[in-house]
This record gives C-alpha cells, sequence and structure tokens, in this order.
C-alpha cells in the first residue's frame, strides 16, 4: 500500500506528495501528459527532442544540471508515445532546489539558439545508436506503421526519420512548449521523508504564480477497426531471419489491458512459457521468443519476437507459432498456470515499490489514468482475473485479421 | 521573498550510516553475509562462483553458466524453471571477468522451497543433450549478432590488448567455440567452478535464522577449498587499433590504462578526478563532446575493479566522421586536468554531488549490502567510506592536478576504435 495525498494549485497543477520517513533521499517527478502521439504527422520525433531541451536552461537559471549536482543530486528523463516525465533525486535537505528547477522551467525555457543546435545533433546520434546502428535497431521503425494507419502511434518516439529533427525550428519549439508545458498538463509527485505541510508550503512558494492555461484537449484520429491480416518482409544484413508477430490490444484503462498482460505472460515472458517451451525447447525453431505489451495508453500491440535457428523457415515457424495461440484460445488456462502467473506479478510489484523513483512515477502514471490510488488496485485487479477472462479476449485478440507480422530476412552485406 | 535566480540554501550531506550485515562463517574460506532489517517481504539471494570469463577457454565459462539451469537426470529445464516460477522466484545470473553470479529474487515466505529448487538444479545438472545444443545454438547466433555491434566489437578488443600479457584475462570467444562440443571440458568446468567453487553467499531479507542456517547446510558443501588465485602485473604494450565493422555509422572508442587496485592511496582521489572527467552528467566529457560539440548521445569514464588490480577506461560512440575531433577533445580534457587547477566551483559541485551519490549508494538495506560487498571482496573493511567521505570533504585543486599529472597522461593510453 503506497499512500499519498493529493492536492491541486489554482493553476492547475495536480501534485501528489508521498510520505517515506525511511529514506534520506527525496524524489521529484514531474509528469507532463505530452508523447510522440501528440506531433503532426510532419514534426514526428518533437516530444523526444523537447526533452533534450528542458535541460538547456531555463528563463532564471542558465544551467539545469549544474545546481541539482551541487545539492547532491542528479536527474533524467525519459519520453514515450504517450508521456513525457522528468525526475530528480535528491538528498532530502536539498529538494527546495529541486523545486526551484522544475518550476522555473514549467514557467519558460531559455530557448537558446546554441541548445537547439547541439541536441539536434545529440537527437541524431541518439538516432543512429539506438535504431541504425544495432542489428534489428530499426525494426519498430517499420513495425509501427505497418501496424497502425490512422493513429500517431504508427511513428516511433525518436521519429519517422532523421529528416524531421533536422528541420526542427525554434518557433516549432516555442509552440509546443507553450501547448504542452505548463501546470494543467502536468502531474508533480513530491516523495521522501517531507511533511505534507511542508511540501504545500514548498509547491505554493514556487509552483503557484506559474501562468494558467487551458488543458489541450487531444483529438486523436481513432486508428480503424483491423480486417486483414498484414504481413511485410525487410532484408537487412543481419546474421539470422527475425519476426515480429503484433497483435492489436485494449487500450490502458480498460479492465482487458490486465487481461492482455496476463496473455502475454503466458506466451512468452519466461522460460516456463508457452511459446519459450513449445517453439524453442520442443521444436528447436527459434533461438530466442518473447511476448510482451507496449503498454500503451490507447489502443497498443502485444508483441511476439523472435529469431528463427538456422535452417528453419518462416512458414514452419508461423504454422508452430499459430498452433500455440489456437491453443491458448481452445481451451481454458488451468489454475496452475494462472497461479504461475500471478504470483510472479506479485512478487515483481513488491521489488518494483521498494524504489522511492518507481512508486512516484507510478503515481503519477496513475493519476494520468485518472487516480493515483490505481497503484493500491493494480494487483487486486489482477489476481481477479479468470480462466474465461482470459480465453474470450485470446479468441477476439490473437486472431490473424487482428495481426501484422513484420520479417527480417537476413542477406549478406 | 523568491529569488528565481537564486539558487535555494543547499545542505552538504553531512553524515552517512554505513551498516554492516551479520557475517557467518561458511566455511574458512567462505562467508555468508546477512542484511536482514528489511521493512516488506522481498529477498535476495546471491551466490557467488569463483567462475569468471578467466577460469576457461573456449567459452566454457560462458556456456557452462548458461547452462545452470538447463535440467537434472529427472527434470527439464522447462520443469525446473516452471517450478521455481510457481513460487515467484527470479532468476538472475551474471558473468563478469573474474567471478559468476546466481541471483534468486523473491518473497520470503518462499525463500526456502526456491533454495531447494536451486541446489537441486545446479547439484544435479546433467547437461543434457538437446539442451546443449539449444543453448550452444542460441549462444552463437547472439555472439554473431553482437560481433556487428561496434561497441561490442571495441570492449572485446580493449580488453584483448590490455591484458595481453595475461592469457587467461585476453583470451577473446570465436564463434567456433559454440559450434563443437565438449563435454568432458564442460563437466570438469562446472565441477571445478561451481561443485567446488562458492566463494561468497549474500542474503538481503528479513527471515527466520533458521533460514540462514539451512541456506549455509544447502550451498556450503560448494565452498572452494582455498582462496581463488587472480592475475596482476598486467602490462600493456599496444596503443592505437583500430577494427573494422561493415556498414557502422557510428564508430566507438574505448581508451584506457591499467591503474591499481581499490585499497592504493590514490584511489579515492583518483575516484574524484574521474567524476570530473566523466563520470556525472555535467562532467567535462560530457559538457565538451555531448553538450557543446554533439558528438555522441554520451561519453563517460569509469574506473574498473579487479581483484589485486584496475582500470580506467573512457567509452564513447561518435559519428564515424567525428571520431578523430573526438579524441582531439578528450586529449584536451586530459591536459586541461594537468594544467590548470579545478575552479572552487566546479570543486564545491563535485564536492557535494559526490556526496550525495554516496548517500543514495547506502540507502536502504539492499543498497547497503552492495556497497560493503564491493569493499568487502577486495578484503577492505566499511572504514573505507568514512576514508572517502573524509577525503571527498577535504579535497584540494593542487592534489586533483598531481593526480592527474601521474595518472593522465595521453601517452599512456591504450585507444581502441571500431566502426
Amino acid at each position: 500500500m503506497i499512500a499519498f495525498n493529493r492536492f491541486k494549485l489554482d493553476n492547475g497543477l495536480t501534485v501528489i506528495h508521498h510520505l517515506d520517513p525511511t529514506t534520506p533521499i527525496a524524489v521529484v517527478n514531474t509528469l507532463y501528459d505530452v508523447g510522440a502521439r501528440d506531433e503532426s504527422e510532419d514534426r514526428t520525433g518533437f516530444a523526444h527532442l523537447f526533452e533534450h531541451l528542458m535541460f538547456g536552461g531555463s528563463v532564471n537559471i542558465p544551467d539545469f544540471d549544474a545546481p541539482l549536482q551541487f545539492a547532491g543530486g542528479e536527474s533524467n528523463a525519459f519520453t514515450s508515445n504517450d508521456i513525457t516525465n522528468y525526475y530528480d533525486t535528491l538528498p532530502v535537505q536539498n529538494i527546495e532546489t529541486a523545486l526551484w528547477l522544475e518550476s522555473d522551467r514549467m514557467l519558460s525555457l531559455a530557448f537558446t539558439k546554441k541548445s537547439l543546435e547541439v541536441q539536434r545533433n545529440v537527437v541524431i546520434e541518439e538516432f543512429k545508436q539506438r535504431y541504425l546502428n544495432q542489428p534489428y535497431g530499426d525494426v519498430w521503425l517499420e513495425l509501427r506503421p505497418l501496424a497502425y494507419r490512422e493513429h500517431p502511434y504508427k511513428w516511433a518516439t525518436i521519429g519517422k526519420e532523421i529528416k524531421h529533427i533536422e528541420e526542427a525550428e525554434m518557433d516549432d519549439v516555442k509552440a509546443f512548449f507553450k501547448a504542452h508545458y505548463h501546470p494543467a498538463n502536468a502531474i508533480l509527485c513530491v516523495a521522501g521523508n517531507i511533511s505534507l505541510e511542508k511540501t504545500t508550503e514548498l509547491v505554493n512558494k514556487w509552483f503557484g504564480d506559474i501562468p494558467a492555461s487551458l488543458k489541450p484537449e487531444r483529438m486523436l484520429p481513432r486508428e480503424p477497426l483491423q480486417k486483414e491480416y498484414r504481413e511485410k518482409i525487410i532484408e537487412r544484413a543481419v546474421p539470422n531471419d527475425a519476426f515480429y508477430y503484433a497483435f492489436k490490444m485494449p487500450e490502458r484503462r480498460s479492465f482487458e489491458y490486465y487481461v492482455a498482460d496476463i496473455i502475454s505472460d503466458a506466451l512468452g515472458r519466461e522460460k516456463s512459457s508457452r511459446l519459450y517451451g513449445k517453439l524453442k525447447k520442443e521444436l528447436k525453431l527459434v533461438t530466442s521468443i518473447n511476448a510482451y505489451i507496449t503498454g500503451s495508453m490507447d489502443e497498443g500491440l502485444l508483441v511476439i519476437d523472435g529469431k528463427l535457428s538456422d535452417g528453419v523457415t518462416f512458414e514452419q515457424l508461423e504454422t508452430a507459432l499459430w498452433e500455440t495461440l489456437d491453443e491458448l484460445n481452445a481451451h481454458p488456462m488451468s489454475d496452475e498456470e494462472a497461479a504461475r502467473l500471478l504470483i510472479k506479478i506479485r512478487t515483481a510489484k513488491e521489488f518494483q515499490e521498494q524504489g522511492l523513483l518507481n512508486r512516484a512515477m507510478n503515481l503519477c502514471i496513475y493519476e494520468l489514468l485518472g487516480d493515483a490510488n490505481g497503484v493500491n488496485e493494480e494487483n487486486t485487479l489482477y489476481q481477479s482475473i479468470t480462466a474465461k477472462q482470459i480465453q474470450e479476449l485470446g479468441k477476439t485478440m490473437l486472431r490473424r485479421e487482428n495481426c501484422s507480422v513484420l520479417r527480417v530476412k537476413a542477406i549478406q552485406a | 521573498m523568491m529569488h528565481r535566480h537564486t539558487q535555494p540554501t543547499v545542505h552538504p550531506v553531512q553524515h552517512i550510516d554505513f551498516i554492516k550485515p551479520h557475517v557467518f562463517d561458511v566455511t574458512e574460506d567462505v562467508r555468508l553475509l546477512w542484511m536482514k532489517d528489511v521493512p516488506n517481504d522481498t529477498v535476495r539471494l546471491d551466490l557467488f562462483f569463483d567462475a569468471g570469463i578467466i577460469r576457461g577457454d573456449k567459452s566454457i565459462p560462458a556456456i557452462v553458466h548458461s547452462l545452470l539451469f538447463s535440467g537434472t537426470a529427472t527434470k527439464s529445464s522447462v520443469e525446473i524453471h516452471e517450478s521455481i516460477d510457481a513460487l515467484g522466484g527470479f532468476l538472475d545470473t551474471d558473468l563478469s571477468f573474474e567471478t559468476a553470479v546466481v541471483s534468486i529474487y523473491c518473497l520470503r515466505e518462499n525463500l526456502d522451497k526456491i533454495a531447494l529448487l536451486v541446489g537441486e538444479a545446479i547439484n544435479g545438472l546433467s547437461f543434457r543433450e538437446s539442451e546443449v545444443e539449444d543453448t550452444l545454438r542460441s549462444m552463437g547466433q547472439k555472439f554473431r549478432e553482437n560481433q556487428q555491434k561496434v561497441r561490442n566489437v571495441s570492449q572485446q578488443q580493449f580488453r584483448r590488448l590490455l591484458f595481453e600479457s595475461h592469457e587467461d584475462y585476453s583470451t577473446l570467444a570465436q564463434v567456433s567455440d559454440f559450434d563443437e562440443v565438449n563435454y568432458t571440458a564442460m563437466k570438469h568446468y562446472f565441477k571445478d567452478h561451481y561443485l567446488n567453487g562458492l566463494t561468497r553467499i549474500t542474503l538481503v531479507g528479513n527471515v527466520e535464522q533458521d533460514s540462514v542456517d539451512a541456506l549455509i547446510d544447502l550451498f556450503g558443501k560448494w565452498a572452494v577449498d582455498c582462496q581463488p588465485v587472480f592475475g596482476k602485473s598486467f602490462e600493456t604494450t599496444q596503443k592505437r587499433n583500430h577494427f573494422l565493422v561493415d556498414g557502422a555509422v557510428q564508430t566507438a572508442i574505448r581508451m584506457g590504462k591499467m591503474m591499481f587496485p581499490k585499497n592504493h592511496p590514490d584511489y579515492i582521489g583518483f575516484q574524484f578526478l574521474n567524476t570530473i572527467l566523466g563520470d556525472y552528467f555535467g562532467s567535462r566529457l560530457m559538457s565538451n563532446i555531448r553538450e557543446d560539440k554533439g558528438y555522441t548521445y554520451g561519453i563517460g569514464s569509469v574506473i574498473m575493479e579487479l581483484h589485486n588490480d584496475g582500470y580506467f577506461v573512457i567509452v564513447t560512440e561518435v559519428g564515424k566522421d567525428v571520431t578523430e575531433a573526438t579524441l582531439i577533445e578528450i586529449q584536451f580534457e586530459l591536459k586541461r586536468l594537468q594544467e590548470e587547477p579545478v575552479s572552487g566551483e566546479e570543486l564545491d559541485l563535485v564536492r557535494n554531488y559526490m556526496l550525495g551519490q554516496l548517500l543514495k549508494s547506502a540507502d536502504g538495506p539492499y543498497a547497503m549490502l552492495d556497497m560493503y560487498n564491493s569493499v568487502d571482496m577486495y578484503g577492505i573493511d566499511l572504514g573505507f567510506y568514512d576514508r572517502a567521505i573524509a577525503e571527498i570533504r577535504a579535497m584540494q585543486p593542487e592534489r586533483l592536478q598531481e593526480l592527474a599529472k601521474t595518472h593522465l597522461n595521453w601517452e599512456d593510453f591504450l585507444i581502441v576504435t571500431a566502426g
């Protein structure tokens, strides 16, 4: 159980306070309700580029990191297709420095030309390092537009192509900030050995006078219902053939989201999972196989990926894989298997909740979903899932007409 | 009155509580360290073996390490994993230069049973043919994949050249290691380095004393007969080497040199110098090469510890057209540390930062056990950290400059690039 308090400032900032008297370290986590899905199609990669710019100095403070490091702390951030999340950890006695820094960059950035130029280069190198200079690094750049036709999930957080990042202009940066970086579009969590009174006082002091803006209305194109089996094959200079089966799955806020998560565990999370046992250990068709979900806010993906053993064809895999999926749809899961999946979820959650930063982030994410207390109800939700619900969702989800397959054919360089 | 231009008052870290785990002698050479004070139901158990990469050739250490849960005479690997999963256990294994580790994460109510299953799986490891083949197939494929990664190629070649004076430290894996199966070699290695190779047990968890006694009984029989011996007096003769990776759009750089073991009088001071140079986000290498030039997504430097020695390494991946420009900037930064005293402002920043990080590294029973382990492994006591705090507080620019002149001479470095 993660105890917390919640309050809202007049300018619309939602604040969550979580007291942990056992640690000398505090966390300030700031979630902005903006991600790559909020970009326009001809300016992709922008939410993430912007995350880099948030460290390039704010209106009153020339450098973000140095004062935080001087206070004994450090900071980082990540961008997904859905959100942008910034976090600071530091000795609790210096927590005010983090609030000072976060509030100033919420107020306004410095918008220097130098920062934009350099971060454009840094992000381009990140693009190369993660997506271009790794075997199989670009598969998500291919898989997303195959699985999504309309919804902005069709491009990756890093962006569709390097060109979009090269072309980012200062005016775009300013407009993006104005639309998305203001109190009503943010959730702040203050966690550590600090009282609610002190938190209220400090948050009001630093964030209270930031002008209010209206929360932008999100009007994303709805992804049309998929009705056909989609396949694409690409050739790459990689050592082995690889495959990616992506199934549309329910959105984050639905109960079925959790059911889909269990299904992915059953199929390919552990070495006791169905696909691992059947396709790798028994039939030896693959050298690796995994199943996981993207965890997206809107309609997401359940993905099965892996690499073929030498001499095995995509067709051999195709047959065996569908047999395993059909098997899951045909018979209710045994109590034994369900219990095994559920105790792993419970154990993993206990470990995750040990970390103060994890707790702070999860509180913010659940608040974004509607209620921070969701973090305390998650395990009960999982434990309530029945074999029947699993089978029913499996039947609607694990079908060819709901699937997009990307195959990577290995060729000589 | 608030001033947005002025940083709120900063209070440097004054004191850190370092907590010693309970220590039990398993044998004369092997101990169990136990951190009992955990405020929840989680448990971590680590088994350390004298089975690091240096202990064998033809990738035998890596192969046997991967096979630890691959089945016994009566149970397949899937059955073993099913039984551990059914108790909510997570297994993790780690193989480094000088050590191999098997870790179990679970809830305390399940520790006893999971430990028995792990004991049974390792004790009874039978090298089933189909499992061995499956593992070798996966490892061979992964190896070929890694050969396409500039980071991996530079890391391997750097290691080979840095440790060239010691064969066991510099032998690299070959793709053929995963094609031929040598059961006799694997079985011998397993017996010597696992069934008679346990060097240490660590436990974090609010469990009963009975559980600890049971762990000692269960795993104590794998204890080493005597203290393992590790390499020392390494010599490097190479200066600069490039390795071609087809189609790469970035070049990986690894440059470094042998340093000293953790008990060396310069260790803490050099750690301070290393932080300034490349071990935090605001470091000189990051400020110059990423934040000013935009040549890379990241660059860092680190001191790596070995039992009898240590080495220093700078790591980055840069656009292939700026490889030389990056090396020139690295050289510039090393020289600057030798020639210019560090400013009072930077000194205070790094001082506070390091103390803050030390506080964080000691936060909670898991972090504290790791911290204890990372000195105790090298025969150093917890007083190390009190000395570190004192030295960090007292650090002066002259001392840093002196350390830079002794340890950061450009001509002493081995430079490996891959791309």
